[in-house]
């Protein structure tokens, strides 16, 4: 089946890293309107949804997932949330986490009120995001359907330590950060509301086939934010770091389905859950932190971990120095000048990956075949992150795709914005 | 078509295949390579310490195609690897063509080492239209490089009648696990799965070593480490620094589990299904109950001359002993929950790491169940102690997956038996 591998990077070819970082609104006052839209699969598929349109920006489409809303630590979080007028069922908001929430307008529904059908009435939400963390936000009207159907989000509560930290305490200090939001779709769903038949679906025989980071499945994560052919899927999820630094992950069980978030490179230490540190007493920090290589994701929980990387300890000298050379920045020295420990295969018995700098050291490009390896523009060292479910790594029947994309360890002095 | 009728007809294909390929052997060969430090004859053994390497561990893996036999007994066809340490590598296409294990062999390994793993692709016998590579990905690996990460799309998989050599510096112990990572929803799901761990230095600790209020025990202490049995003397899963997570017995369980209709299809040279991939064999280390309690080798057919499931599931204690349970899922589509009734468990490490805090605080927590999704592991320790003598089962609680397909009593379990 190699030739899937070819065509996969094909479609991959077409897409440079351009932004990093956790994109989204910011702010206190937003205005949310349910709206009927499509996404698109990277098998060519696409695939109706409902979202949330940011109604502050006119003419604004819906989007999946959601706007990420991120907002302080003591804030007064206001949402206003209506529906574009052939939105023909009643819509709402609820935030797992969030404490005193207020909703006024609309009518009372089973969870919370809901702004009417059609764009009828409207509600407002309010709540002060008293605790710093990483949450998440859904529809209360019917959720089983309309989660699914893309009316989710996250937010995003930074302390006020400083906007570098994930939580009050010097020990959640970070130096990028990146958010995973994973869902999951069946598309029958989908159809069965584009074809105007909603009283056909049976939410019980969910079975999906499709899988999402931040609503895009591989390889579209690793496209640029806001990429003019994704209109309705905005954000990207394409961490990229320098040796040394360390990436704060932000995930969240989005969907229906436990995903085992398996990050390649290193071990992260897990530091929080449901926006609450892993702190045995105040003032303790994160002291009942963990290390894993995956993360288990939960339906509805949120999982915060830091992820730090040198290649410490490999045998070698991942920089390919000769002894006397200087040492690059947060290299470990104890491998300083360690010669590379085994010979190469030749290049022919070799099926080069389209990530692959043609050396194994980092920063330094090596001989590669024609037509290979042209998506590692800095030499950097390419680790895939994904659902260890592998089965969640495919767009339908399409591998490779799904719940899947790649982290970037640039070599010093590349610019990660 | 009757399977075992298809298995007969495979075995004359190889032997085309394998007329095929001599006929071509010479220009190949060079390509088949062991780089094993101290090794003189390239067989993946070590003759001589190489001074420059003296924790050097060799192995040497073959990567293909094979058959499985399922409890309930139906034939499987499988991707997977092969050991061939001590064979010369020449040797190794030709013997390791069609006969891939399920499990994949263990591979055991000790902090200090420094592993030097060769993979040769040998090609698969039953599908001759495919070229695809092959890797061996150390999932959980530390401050991994993509060189020796086996993930292709960041760095390669080898292609057939050619040998790759990974190296790892081992400075971290624990249970870890091994696949292939070449289109991995495919590869993992036709068999490419193994277990790997790795045990922690405080092991040859010299003899009277003070640990917290634990005194170490290592009778056979020799300063040159590989005259040291990490296995004599008391073994730990951790560099604990207290002896906490000490035990006896140790026994690594791995959860897979397999759809026969993509197996099917796939010897058919068929489209394969992922959407629809749904697993009707779930299995502890390559079977599934009552396989797991079988003690033999699993043949595919009475006169098999390469038995692809060496690897059984049963744990045996004395009263009073400690077992260690290494348990890793490679399971592609569900997860499991892994259960005792009747017998303690205690947590004592995840993923590959110690269950303790960054300030040194023990994370340990008792329970009778542990939850995996594919690509997780953890470290059970269960003291038998005051526990009466009896065989308990160790099962999955996801009851629909205690079966053989449509064979009732079987998948996910398997047996602890305490005895004198």
């Amino acid at each position: 089946m190699i030739r899937r591998i070819l065509i996969a990077s094909i479609l991959v070819g077409l897409f440079v890293p351009a932004y990093a970082g956790i994109d989204g609104l910011t702010g206190t006052t937003f205005h949310f309107t349910a709206k009927q839209d499509f996404i698109t699969t990277p098998d060519g598929g696409s695939i109706t949804i409902w979202g949330y349109a940011n109604a502050n920006v006119v003419g604004s489409r819906a989007q999946y997932p959601g706007p990420t809303l991120i907002v302080n630590e003591g804030d007064t979080v206001t949402i206003t949330l209506d529906s574009e007028p052939t939105f023909a069922v009643p819509v709402s908001l609820v935030f797992p986490g969030q404490s005193k929430v207020t909703a006024t307008g609309g009518t009372p529904g089973a969870l919370t009120n809901e702004a009417g059908a059609n764009g009828a009435s409207s509600v407002t939400y309010s709540f002060v995001a008293s605790s710093p963390g990483t949450y998440m936000y859904h529809s209360g009207t019917r959720p089983d359907l309309q989660a699914e159907m893309g009316l989710l989000g996250a937010i995003i509560v930074r302390p006020s330590l400083g906007a570098n930290y994930a939580y009050d305490d010097a020990g959640t200090r970070f130096d990028q950060e990146y958010l995973f939001l994973l869902t999951d779709v069946d598309p029958t769903f989908h159809d069965l509301i584009e074809f105007g038949e909603m009283a056909s679906i049976d939410t019980s025989k969910f079975y999906p086939v499709y899988w999402f980071i931040n609503g895009r499945a591989a390889p579209d994560t690793m496209a640029p934010a806001n990429s003019p052919f994704l209109p309705t899927q905005p954000y990207n999820a394409l961490p990229r770091m320098h040796p040394g630094e360390k990436l704060l992950m932000r995930v969240i069980g989005a969907g229906r389905d436990l995903h085992p978030f398996h990050h390649h490179g290193n071990h992260a230490q897990i530091i929080a859950r449901d926006g609450r540190l892993l702190s045995s007493a105040p003032g303790a920090g994160p002291d009942l932190a963990h290390a894993v290589f995956t993360i288990q994701s939960v339906p509805g929980e949120t999982v915060d971990a830091l992820f730090e990387w040198t290649g410490k300890g490999l045998g070698w000298d991942i920089y390919g120095h000769a002894p006397g050379d200087p040492l690059q920045p947060n290299e470990y020295a104890g491998d300083h000048g360690k010669a590379f420990p085994v010979v190469m295969p030749e290049l022919q018995n070799l099926a080069i990956g389209p990530h692959w700098n043609g050396s194994p050291f980092l920063g330094t490009f090596g001989d590669l075949p024609p037509g290979t390896g042209n998506l590692n523009l800095n030499a950097g060292y390419y680790h895939m992150w994904h659902s260890h479910n592998e089965k969640e790594i495919v767009n339908f029947d399409l591998f490779p795709g799904g719940m899947m994309t790649m982290l970037i360890i640039e070599p010093a002095g590349v610019p990660i914005p | 078509m009757n399977m075992k009728a298809l298995l007969r007809g495979a075995s004359l294909f190889v032997g085309l295949v394998l007329f095929a390929v001599g006929g071509h052997a010479n220009a190949q060969v060079g390509n088949i390579r062991v780089q094993c430090p101290g090794d003189n004859d390239g067989n993946a053994t070590i003759d001589t310490i190489d001074p420059l390497h003296p924790n050097a561990k060799c192995m040497h893996l073959a990567a293909g195609d094979g058959f499985i036999n399922m409890a309930d007994g139906k034939l499987l066809y499988t991707f997977g690897f092969s050991d061939w340490t001590g064979t010369p590598a020449d040797d190794v296409p030709a013997l390791g063509l069609l006969s891939s294990n399920f499990p994949a062999p263990t591979i055991m390994l000790d902090e200090g080492d420094e592993f030097y793993l060769t993979v040769t692709n040998v090609g698969m016998a039953m599908r001759p239209d495919l070229f695809d590579p092959h890797s061996v990905h150390f999932h959980g690996f530390p401050q991994a490089a993509p060189v020796f990460d086996g993930m292709p799309e960041g760095s390669f998989g080898i292609n057939m009648m050619a040998s790759l050599t990974y190296y790892y510096n081992l400075v971290e112990p624990g249970t870890y696990m091994f696949h292939c990572h070449v289109e991995a929803t495919e590869h993992m799901q036709m068999g490419m799965l193994g277990n790997l761990y790795v045990r922690p230095i405080q092991n040859r600790r010299p003899n009277g070593t003070v640990l917290g209020t634990h005194v170490h025990s290592n009778p056979d202490w020799n300063a040159n480490r590989w005259q040291d049995d990490p296995l004599v003397g008391d073994k730990y899963v951790y560099d604990d620094g207290d002896g906490s997570t000490r035990y006896d017995v140790e026994v690594p369980i791995q959860l897979t589990a397999m759809d026969g209709e993509f197996h099917d299809l796939h010897l058919a040279i068929q489209p394969l299904p992922f959407a629809y991939m749904l697993d009707n064999y779930p299995m502890l280390n390559g079977r599934g109950y009552p396989d797991t309690i079988n003690p033999a080798v699993l043949m595919n057919t009475a006169d098999d001359p390469k038995p692809s499931q060496k690897v059984n599931s049963i744990i045996r204690a004395q009263p009073g002993q400690t077992i260690l349970l290494r348990i890793s899922s490679l399971s592609v589509t569900n997860y499991y929950t892994l259960a005792t009734a009747g017998l303690p468990m205690k947590v004592v490490g995840l993923n590959a790491r110690h269950y303790r805090g960054p300030t040194g605080k023990n994370l340990y927590y008792d329970t009778h169940s542990v939850t995996l999704g594919g690509g997780e592991s953890v470290d059970v320790l269960i003291d038998t102690t005051g526990i009466p003598a009896g065989t308990y089962p160790l099962y999955t609680t996801n009851l629909n997956f205690l079966n053989n397909d449509t064979q009732d009593l079987g998948g996910l379990m398997t047996e602890i038996v305490i005895a004198p």
